[in-house]
């Protein structure tokens, strides 16, 4: 079956406040340990994945563009060592405009990585200052015009809306200016507060109003109309792609095939089981040198687990789910309203469905 | 046994909070009733819940020896809701203690009481208590309660229960004044119950007044009123623990184990006599079945815990013969009870006691009084909005009206009167009991009295105003049913009575109020208030357009199933009313008085 291999970097130059990823700012100095631990991981997780074929690698973060090229194509070669992949095999890296120059790119492309993923965010200034990112929108036009001059011909701009002061009038140019640039592929999320963010923390003591909700459901509308006129397929509730650019990597999260996480805090899941490495960067490095697998957590998926997940990631999707899963009466009512479109054996969220998905998935497997 | 002439029979008649426990507390340890190892403070208020709230609800029966007399302190309970059981107390006294905080001033429940014993005919002992306190108006009160009573300010003693000034020489007052019990010990035997409450061990204990004849123990006794027969166990006073004795004769007081095991059995204000040839053919006079006055619907508020709701009204109305109740179905909330109560305290009281000793989440309807709908000949009881008929299909409807007293300082007597003219109130007459404080009786419906009324007469006295009431019987209103509609299914929960002056702004409030507690759904859901078939506000909750959690990649998708498991609890704790899901908060929180007071201020 095919898998997919995550790789976690959790270094960033600065921390942003809505993120709550692992990743911290200032733990540079341990980025060469880093790496040796992942190559050591790789190493020591790859028996149990001797029978899958690697259809993608991703490396996020944090911001992996803030390790050494050479480093990062160790890492490469070394998973190429260990495991099978596909000839084909889609292989992504996270970069933030401000990391990466021509040079780097090349060496990037070069070392394998053959699908850029950036974080532009916003083309406005405002917003970008808003969500404290350092960059400015010139920089994400230079950024891009180098991965072309590079040779790279998939790239991904990552963008969030709905940030506070936000208008539907600066989300539309942000649209039309990534539009402009012609990436294969474009992530749009609407911004979510996490209560323990810096940011979280600002709303919840009223600093910060939080996202209206009716304002970013017209935002992803917007979003809906300004990408499907140029082009590009809705695919996933957040993503949208030129014909055959769909991110592989992703889609095997959502059709829930395995995938094998490596780095600090990485989640990897197969045969209904998921578990995760431990968070703190420092705890990880010390058991893999210790030589053991660095795992913090595990859940075996109960049957209604199980399809509680396959009920919501496939919702998420355009594949939806078979008809027959669900009592008639229960999608019903959301075929009539417009929610779901009953096509070809399969319930699929329209537009404005996917708006709505919780309350989709709680109908439907209530 | 003790000689008539050596009984006095006493309470004390005092506003809540002006000492009697304290006095109490003084006399038990003056006449060495209780030693001094023992003593406790509020000696008599045994019930957690009673020295909680500051009041006494369960009437006791005190033997004190002093000298070669015994006296009897019978407690009263202090609260407007327990009128005809205060009355039942009195009815065993030949005197009673009038007992008024020197700071405070004669309030309106003490007056109220005051002309209970008065006309049941006791003596009374004006005392002013408190007299420690430095902001004691000591000589003001004086004049006060010596005008009340008709006596020269001379005569009014001045104690303080704190200190024990002055306790010794109401001991001497009460003596001299309270007459001995009359009552004939060759008669056949009746004895007043006053009280009773529920032993688990011995089942029901009645407290009693023996007025006529004599009461052994191990005797067939008979209940006039309930007309049941029984073998008695155990005569017996408190002194002040229970203690037994061989037998109670005419004109004490004491408690008997009544052998019943039901205390519906065992009513106040019955008389006992004894089964067989000897037994009474008069009962005492007073007596009358426990009315309620307010109702409400007590709803579990997980649907589960209907069978441990009824189990538990059931193990407290073996304690609580006021207590009625009966099955009830609401559309909205499911199974519960409609139960009717003595008045406000009493509801909080018996919601208080199912939540914290019985560990129930409840959700309470909003109280209403019992309504009389006139067809023609035929009277129609309802106490349930939600099946008040509709306009229409009768000739008028009937509420209950009280006759209120009030008492409040002089320069609060504008808004007093304020309030009681937009509670749809009737003034009776008023006078002035001092030039700073006035008394004003009000006919007022009593649907507006358990409206927050007490509430907002404190606010704008800031606390100074008391209020007393009594039934007077039902009048004629114009009355009508406010009905809530949740996208056109009509809520029968939030089903209430209103003047129809007051119903189209009530409905307004409560449509705004309930938009704010409704959780936007898929779809725009209608709130609308309805008098008939005629809408006369109507609120819009806009569907909700967005719920979806933007990112779910791998490390995501643990943390996402688990938010979505929580969001399917929080909807399976939600009431379904048609098509609409409502939380349990709405419901709570739209039902509750002091809020829906708030939106019709």
């Amino acid at each position: 079956m095919n898998a997919g291999v995550y790789v976690h970097v959790p270094f960033c130059l600065t921390r942003c406040g809505y993120c709550d990823f692992n990743a911290y700012a200032g733990l540079d100095h341990l980025a060469s340990r880093y790496v040796s631990a992942l190559l050591r991981e790789a190493g020591l997780a790859a028996p149990g994945w001797s029978s899958e074929e690697i259809a993608s690698v991703f490396l996020g973060g944090g911001t992996p563009t803030t390790l050494e090229v050479a480093d990062l194509k160790a890492l490469l070669v070394r998973l190429r060592h260990d495991y099978a992949f596909a000839r084909d095999a889609e292989i992504t890296i996270e970069a933030n405009p401000d990391t990466v120059d021509l040079l780097k790119l090349e060496g990037l492309l070069e070392a394998g990585f053959v699908r850029l993923s950036m974080g532009a965010q916003s083309f406005d200034p405002l917003v970008l200052a808003s969500l404290e990112r350092l960059h400015d929108p010139a920089s994400v036009r230079r950024a891009m015009r180098e991965a072309r001059a590079a040779g790279y011909a998939n790239v991904n701009l990552d963008l969030i809306y709905g940030a506070s002061g936000e208008r539907i009038e600066s989300w539309e140019r942000t649209l039309l200016e990534t539009v402009d640039l012609a990436p294969e592929h474009v992530s749009a999320y609407a911004l979510t507060i996490e209560p323990s963010t810096p940011l979280g923390r600002k709303v919840q003591h009223g600093v910060v109003p939080p996202p209206d909700p009716d304002l970013q459901a017209d935002m992803f509308e917007l979003a809906c109309e300004v990408l499907g006129d140029a082009g590009y397929q809705h695919y996933e509730i957040s993503n949208w792609a030129k014909p055959g650019f769909a991110c592989v990597h992703n889609l095997g999260y959502w059709e829930r095939r395995p995938y094998l996480g490596l780095g600090a805090g990485a989640h990897s899941y197969r045969d209904d089981r998921r578990w995760w490495n431990v968070r703190p960067p420092e705890e990880y490095l010390s058991l893999v040198e210790a030589g053991t697998l660095p795992v913090g957590g595990e859940e075996r998926l109960e049957p209604s687990d199980a399809y509680l997940e396959e009920v919501f990631l496939r919702l998420r999707i355009l594949e939806g789910v078979p008809t027959s899963w669900v009592e008639p009466e229960k999608a019903a009512p959301f075929v009539e309203s417009g929610l779901l479109l009953d096509h070809d054996g399969s319930l699929i969220p329209t537009e404005r469905g996917m708006l709505v998905l919780n309350e989709l998935v709680l109908a439907l497997t209530g | 046994m003790t000689e008539p002439s050596r009984i006095r029979n006493f309470c004390i008649v005092a506003h809540i909070d002006h000492g009697k426990s304290t006095l109490a507390d003084r006399l038990l340890e003056l006449t060495h009733t209780v030693a001094d190892r023992d003593m406790r403070d509020q000696y008599l208020d045994k019930m957690d819940l009673e020295r909680e709230r500051g009041i006494t609800i369960k009437a006791q029966a005190v033997r004190l020896a002093y000298g070669e007399f015994e006296l009897n302190l019978i407690d009263t309970p202090g609260h407007v809701d327990f009128t005809y059981e205060v009355s039942r107390s009195l009815a065993a006294c030949e005197g009673a203690v009038l007992l008024v905080d020197a700071a405070q001033g004669i309030e309106a429940q003490t007056l109220a009481n005051f002309h209970l014993a008065r006309d049941a005919g006791l003596a009374i002992v004006p005392v002013l208590n408190k007299i420690d306190l430095p902001q004691a108006a000591v000589d003001e009160t004086r004049r006060e309660l010596a005008e009340l009573v008709g006596v020269p300010p001379d005569e009014v003693l001045a104690v303080s229960g704190k200190t024990g000034e002055g306790v010794t020489e109401l001991l001497e007052r009460i003596v001299a004044q309270v007459p001995p019990p009359t009552g004939d010990r060759n008669a056949p035997l009746r004895a007043l119950i006053f009280d009773s409450s529920f032993d688990p061990y011995r089942g029901v204990v009645a407290y009693i007044r023996v007025v006529d004849g004599a009461l052994g123990a191990r005797s067939r006794a008979h209940f006039m009123a309930t007309g049941l027969d029984s073998e008695t166990e155990e005569p017996g006073v408190f002194a002040p623990e229970p203690s037994p004795v061989s037998a109670l004769e005419a004109g004490e007081v004491g408690y008997l184990v009544t052998g019943l095991k039901d205390v519906h059995q065992v009513k106040v204000g019955d008389t006992i006599t004894s089964a067989g040839k000897g037994r009474a053919t008069e009962p005492l006079p007073g007596y009358r079945e426990p009315l309620p006055m307010v109702w409400s619907g007590l709803f579990p508020a997980e649907g589960g815990d209907y069978s441990e709701l009824r189990e538990a009204l059931d193990r407290l109305k073996l304690n609580d013969a006021a207590l009625v109740y009966e099955p009830e179905t609401s559309r909205a909330l499911g199974f519960g009870f409609r139960c009717g109560f003595l008045g406000l305290l009493h509801m909080d009281i018996v919601k208080e006691r199912l939540e914290r000793e019985f560990g129930l989440e409840l959700i309470a309807t909003a109280p209403n009084v019992e309504f009389h709908v006139i067809r023609g000949e035929e009277a129609v009881v309802v106490h349930n909005p939600s099946e008040m008929p509709q306009p229409g299909t009768y000739d008028h409807v009937e509420e209950p009206v009280v006759r209120a007293t009030i008492i409040t300082p002089s320069e609060y007597l504008g808004p007093v009167l304020e309030l009681c003219q937009a509670r749809r109130g009737e003034l009776l007459d008023m006078q002035y009991l001092s030039p700073e404080r006035a008394e004003v009786h009000y006919k007022l419906p009593l649907a507006e009295i358990i409206f927050d009324f007490f509430d907002q007469l404190k606010s704008k006295t800031r606390g100074y105003a008391s209020l007393d009431y009594e039934p007077t019987g039902y009048e004629h209103a114009d009355l009508v049913r406010v009905d809530v509609l949740l996208h056109g299914e009509h809520v029968d929960a939030f089903s209430s009575v209103v003047h129809r002056e007051k119903a189209a702004q009530y409905g307004r409030q409560m449509v705004e109020r309930l938009r704010e507690l409704i959780p936007r759904q898929l779809f725009d859901v209608a709130i609308q208030a309805s008098i008939g078939s005629r809408i006369v506000a109507r609120e819009t909750v806009k569907a909700k357009r967005k719920d979806v959690l933007a990112k779910c990649y791998g490390g995501d998708i643990t943390r996402k199933r688990k938010l979505l498991e929580q969001q399917k609890k929080g909807k399976d704790r939600m009431r379904r009313v048609g098509r609409v899901d409502v939380p349990q908060e709405a419901f709570i929180a739209a039902l509750r008085v002091d809020q829906k007071a708030e939106a019709r201020r």
